[in-house]
């Protein structure tokens, strides 16, 4: 009895304290998790898993290469408790999801058929895949088997289809894919990502300055998946309320469907996504990733703000909002009347953003109530100048404006500030951009006799939106084109009348604008008791001369001055963007701007450095260009309810209404679904087929 | 897990060897006939039992550093009763199994569920656990015995099944039929849990 | 010449995965690529030498002598444990490079029945010190060119369409059938 005892003690003495000893004298540092996910395994080294023992495991695990539930013979009970470990440190992590970055798929045209092993590897080992597409999936599932999780399936048109609550994001699918057509995407990824040129993009989706998915939104709203046909709007917009109704739609200028019908009516489609939220009541959930700390103080709240907010939110960032008018919303609140835009809807729109957790602070106007310097000092990591263009440029006419004078942007505002202001009398607006339209169709709603719009080149000419040209036409507006105003006419104090030269178009000039010159003699006085000057605006940058702020350039535009592919300004925790970097533009510019500025103050704060972006799209991808399609039949647009003409005047009644549901899928299925190279001939087809059988 | 889940658990949901591939060494080993993989499963499910058992009633005393040698020890000496008691009263069967007895002590499951159950559970559950889970693979290593035997031999324990003219293939008995049908059965019990709409994830 | 014959049999007529049924937990999990093959099927050789060498002292030179033969299995398992473990410690310690590409297999080995296996076949075969050596690295090495074999096999499966229900370990299972059969060949051989 005693022998086997001192044996057995004997060995087991010496095995554990040369054991002890090894592992002090041998003592090797590595990550604590590893030991902690150690600890939680079940240490019988069976190599079940498929990795060299328990050690080898909790390292995977730890570097994300294995899941919690790798091990098998531990089975639920250790998941669970890896999970939690793991958990702690995992919720800092935004969530990862696999998601294919290719819609085309089969339906891309073939260099040949190929027949071989039923794998995209070995079919990209024959001239590199039998597609013409470089991005396009070969559909022949290897994703579909490297995933462990059941997570994906291949779908009908060829391409897999990934199950977001089964992906774990552990990456075997893009090891997998050949192609390289596969990402792991967090929401962060996303904000921070700008079109390349090496990337599948449609026509539709490159022009859009803020680079909106178009074509994917299309695709959920044709299956009726508006909810997330509206997240991935604002993936790229976080004002689709407000761009559905403002938005000129230079997507639409690309479509590919143009060149044999009407291009798809795409902004009808985002705002009937954007409404379709909004009529449920239930705001969408909108990922935020988790606090960094890090601080950002946005000056100016209209949309370039507002959008960087919205973007920096996201990013995990504390944002602060400066405004200084009493309502956010810049230009699109002060510069867009009601009938366009109604302000409830603007709201909800703001509502939005301001729910991700931005502080705001409004009717405080920097150079007066605060300072650059101020904001720095109360520990602003990064500052964005997004103060817009709000002085208006003047023509100049008289030293002394008589009464009845007044420029577009004030005169919009006093609608903002009282919507029951009356004008009376003829009213006279000078411009051609969306601006003199809004203030022309405005004074007529807001009681005058008659309006007039008095642009020095011709219609064609016209920088306004052309619908917002139709509309006002069609409203009773007149138009006096090649007509530039000489002098105001006055009676007393008061305005009586403007007299306006003739103009002829010469030659064009540098820019491609044919510049207008006066004719002789061709004076006229045309009436009026209210005059509009909406020649343009710029940025007000006086604030910049007061005490307590940094130099910082300007240009001769009276811009501010910033690097282009960062918009960093020479002080580098300043950024700046929208219109008072570019001069007055687009509502879409100024948000793509404000994301674009969330990328560099994201890096700049986390990394320090900015990294360009590598071949960044700007021009259209010249793959993407064609002059051809085969199988498009025209099959009429959609139109958008409007409010008749009766009940337009003398009311701010929106005047365009939402396209209902049926419309709205109809159009869906307009849109030919694009990428670089393919478009659905064969499908194309069949909806002609259909629609002729329902003609006839 | 209640007590009826733990006692049940074993017989499908976490059926050894086919759920948890884990000790495929004496599934493939012993069970050229039905009678040796009974045999075997009878001891596993023995040594399961009462190491749950004693792991279990140590799990407060055992420190964590040295847990899974002690466990190993704790397991090793049931083996060595299990050795010693079957050399004694079945002598034929322990000489058919051979070294797969003492190696039921480098057996998975049996670490495993020391480590994932009996070392975190109360000692009627880690027993409920340690029978539920042995005879799960008493009835795995029973099952594949019995293909093998019936179709490699023609008898089923020791009793003929087919008339003499059946010329058994007798590569079922040798190993590369023990790979083939357990592979077999596993995708037949993939294919069925499949159509059950049963998820879950083999390596 | 005995020798030889030892070789060539524990290689390929008994092999030790195929014939033996030993060492299959790992030969499943680690099977999946080339790589981690390699290093296992070296870092197996390596220990069930080392591991043989010692229970083969401590039987002959402390449980035989006491009688306690009865003992072998829980002596056994408590020397590779230790034995291991320690190796481990010492790789990871001394050689990094080392360590990355075979050490962290050791550990995989402590509960591999390969090894085990090998330390009690030597016991139950009576072979002296030199055959025993022979014995368990060429068992080993049958252990190793298995899994090399089965990887590179596997390899290959991972693009082939396979049915579902027999993906993963169950088509592992019926190919590492068909080998076996391959290797039932090699029993002429030595008769």
């Amino acid at each position: 009895m005693l022998i086997p005892a001192m044996i057995l003690g004997g060995i087991a003495v010496i095995a554990a304290v040369g054991l002890g000893v090894a592992a002090r004298v041998f003592y090797v540092e590595e990550d604590p998790r590893i030991k902690g996910i150690l600890d939680l395994l079940p240490g019988a080294n069976c190599g079940g898993c498929g990795m060299a023992g328990c050690s080898a495991c909790a390292a995977a695990i730890v570097e994300g290469k294995a899941e919690v539930n790798a091990c098998v013979v531990g089975q639920t009970e250790v998941a669970r408790d890896i999970a939690a470990f793991m958990g702690m440190e995992m919720q800092d992590n935004e969530p990862q999801v696999a998601c294919p970055d290719c819609q085309g798929g089969a339906r891309a045209t073939r260099k040949y058929e190929y027949g071989g092993f039923d794998d995209c590897r070995a079919a990209m080992l024959f001239y590199h895949g039998p597609l013409m597409c470089d991005h396009g999936c070969l559909g022949l599932g290897t994703c579909v088997r490297a995933c462990q999780f059941g997570a994906i399936t291949m779908g009908d048109a060829g391409l897999p289809i990934f199950d977001p609550a089964r992906c774990v994001g552990c990456g075997a699918c893009v090891r997998a894919c050949p192609k390289g057509i596969i990402s792991i995407i967090s929401e962060t990824t996303k904000i921070l990502h700008w079109n390349r040129y090496s990337e599948c993009l449609a026509p539709c989706r490159q022009k859009c300055p803020a680079q909106v998915n178009v074509p994917k939104y299309i695709e959920h709203i044709k299956n009726g998946e508006f909810e997330l046909a509206l997240l991935t709007v604002k993936e790229n917009n976080p004002l689709p309320l407000s761009t559905g109704r403002v938005c000129p739609e230079p997507c639409s200028l690309a479509c590919r469907r143009q060149i044999e019908d009407e291009p798809v009516a795409i902004n009808y489609l985002k705002r009937f996504a954007a409404d379709y939220e909004m009529n449920s009541g239930k705001r969408l959930h909108v990922p935020v990733a988790p606090e960094t700390g890090k601080k950002v103080t946005v000056v100016g709240g209209g949309p370039a703000g507002l959008s960087a907010a919205y973007y920096l939110r996201r990013l995990g960032h504390s944002v602060t909002l400066f405004e200084q008018m009493p309502d956010l919303g810049g230009m699109l609140r002060y510069g867009i009347p009601e009938y366009r835009l109604p302000k409830a809807i603007l709201d909800w729109d703001i509502q939005g953003i301001l729910d991700l957790g931005v502080k705001v602070r409004t009717g405080v106007s920097l150079g007066r109530d605060f300072t650059l310097d101020f904001l720095r000092a109360e520990g602003a990591d990064a500052i964005f100048l997004a103060v817009g263009a709000w002085r208006d440029r003047e023509l100049g006419l008289a030293e002394i404006k008589p009464d009845g004078v007044i420029s577009g942007i004030k005169f919009l505002e006093l609608f903002q500030e009282d919507p029951l202001t009356r004008v009376k009398g003829h009213a006279i607006v000078i411009g051609g951009g969306n601006t003199a339209i809004d203030a022309a169709r405005t004074s007529l709603r807001a009681g005058a006799e008659s309006v007039t719009i008095v642009y020095r080149r011709s219609r064609d000419e016209m920088p306004a939106n052309p619908v917002e040209i139709v509309a006002a036409e069609e409203e009773g507006i007149q138009f006096r084109f090649l007509c530039a105003p000489n002098r105001f006419i006055t009676e007393g104090d008061n305005l009586a009348g403007l007299e306006v030269l003739g103009m002829k178009l010469g030659e064009p000039d540098s820019d491609g604008r044919r510049r207008p010159f006066p004719v002789k003699g061709t004076e006229e006085v045309i009436p009026c008791e209210l005059l509009v000057e909406a020649v343009g605006q710029m940025p007000d940058l006086d604030f910049l001369e007061k005490d307590g702020m940094p130099t910082l350039p300007t240009t001769r535009w009276n811009t501010i001055d910033a690097k282009e592919e960062t918009l960093q300004t020479d002080v580098p925790y300043i950024f700046t963007g929208g219109d008072c970097f570019t001069g007055p533009g687009l509502m879409v510019e100024a948000i793509s701007a404000g994301r674009f500025v969330a990328r560099s103050i994201h890096y700049y704060m986390t990394e320090g450095e900015i990294p360009p972006i590598e071949q960044r799209q700007t021009g259209l991808v010249p793959e993407s260009i064609f002059d051809s399609l085969v199988g498009v039949l025209p099959r009429p647009k959609v139109h958008e309810p409007v409010v008749s003409l009766e009940d337009r005047l003398g009311t701010f009644k929106e005047v365009e209404g939402t396209i209902d549901e049926e419309d709205a899928r109809y159009e869906a299925r307009r849109c030919l679904n694009c990428g670089t190279y393919c478009y659905d001939q064969e499908l194309e087809a069949e909806r002609a087929e259909d629609a002729e059988s329902i003609a006839g | 897990m209640n007590f009826r889940q733990t006692l049940t658990h074993g017989l499908w949901r976490d059926l050894p060897p086919f759920r948890m591939v884990l000790g495929l060494c004496p599934t493939l080993a012993v069970t050229a006939t039905a009678e040796n993989g009974l045999g075997m499963g009878i001891a596993v499910t023995f040594v399961l039992i009462f190491s749950n058992m004693f792991i279990s009633l140590l799990r407060k005393v055992i420190p964590d550093k040295v847990r899974i040698a002690s466990y190993i020890v704790v397991i090793a000496t049931l083996v060595v009763i299990v050795e010693l008691a079957m050399k004694a009263f079945f002598f034929p069967l322990s000489q058919q199994l051979g070294i797969y007895i003492p190696l039921i002590v480098v057996n998975c499951i049996i670490l495993g569920r020391a480590e994932a159950f009996a070392s975190r559970n109360p000692v009627h559950l880690s027993m409920a656990d340690g029978l539920s889970v042995g005879l799960g693979f008493s009835i795995s290593l029973t099952l594949v015995g019995s293909i093998r035997e019936i179709l490699g031999v023609g008898t089923w324990f020791g009793m003929a099944v087919f008339p003499d003219s059946f010329e058994p293939f007798g590569f079922m008995v040798q190993a590369p039929g023990a790979f083939l049908c357990l592979g077999l059965l596993l995708g037949l019990m993939n294919a069925w849990s499949r159509r059950r709409g049963e998820f879950f994830i083999q390596t | 010449m005995d020798l030889f014959l030892l070789v060539i049999g524990s290689i390929f007529v008994n092999n030790i995965l195929l014939a033996q049924y030993l060492g299959n937990c790992p030969f499943c999990g680690v099977s999946k690529k080339l790589g981690p093959a390699i290093g296992m099927g070296v870092a197996v050789i390596f220990v069930s030498t080392l591991a043989s060498i010692f229970t083969w002292i401590v039987y002959h030179y402390l449980l035989e002598p006491q009688g306690l033969e009865y003992l072998k299995t829980l002596v056994f398992i408590l020397v590779i444990a230790a034995l291991v473990q320690f190796v481990e410690i010492f790789i990871k310690k001394q050689s990094k490079g080392l360590y990355d590409s075979l050490g962290i297999f050791l550990p995989l080995i402590t509960t591999n029945c390969a090894v085990m296996g090998i330390a009690l076949l030597n016991i139950k075969h009576g072979f002296d010190f030199v055959e025993m050596i022979v014995f368990s690295a060429s068992s080993a090495a049958g252990f190793a060119l298995a899994i090399l074999l089965f990887a590179s096999v596997r390899e290959r499966l991972f693009i082939s369409s396979v049915p579902v229900a027999m993906r993963g370990t169950a088509i592992a299972l019926v190919t590492a059938g068909v080998m076996s059969l391959a290797f039932m060949g090699f029993a002429g051989m030595t008769n």
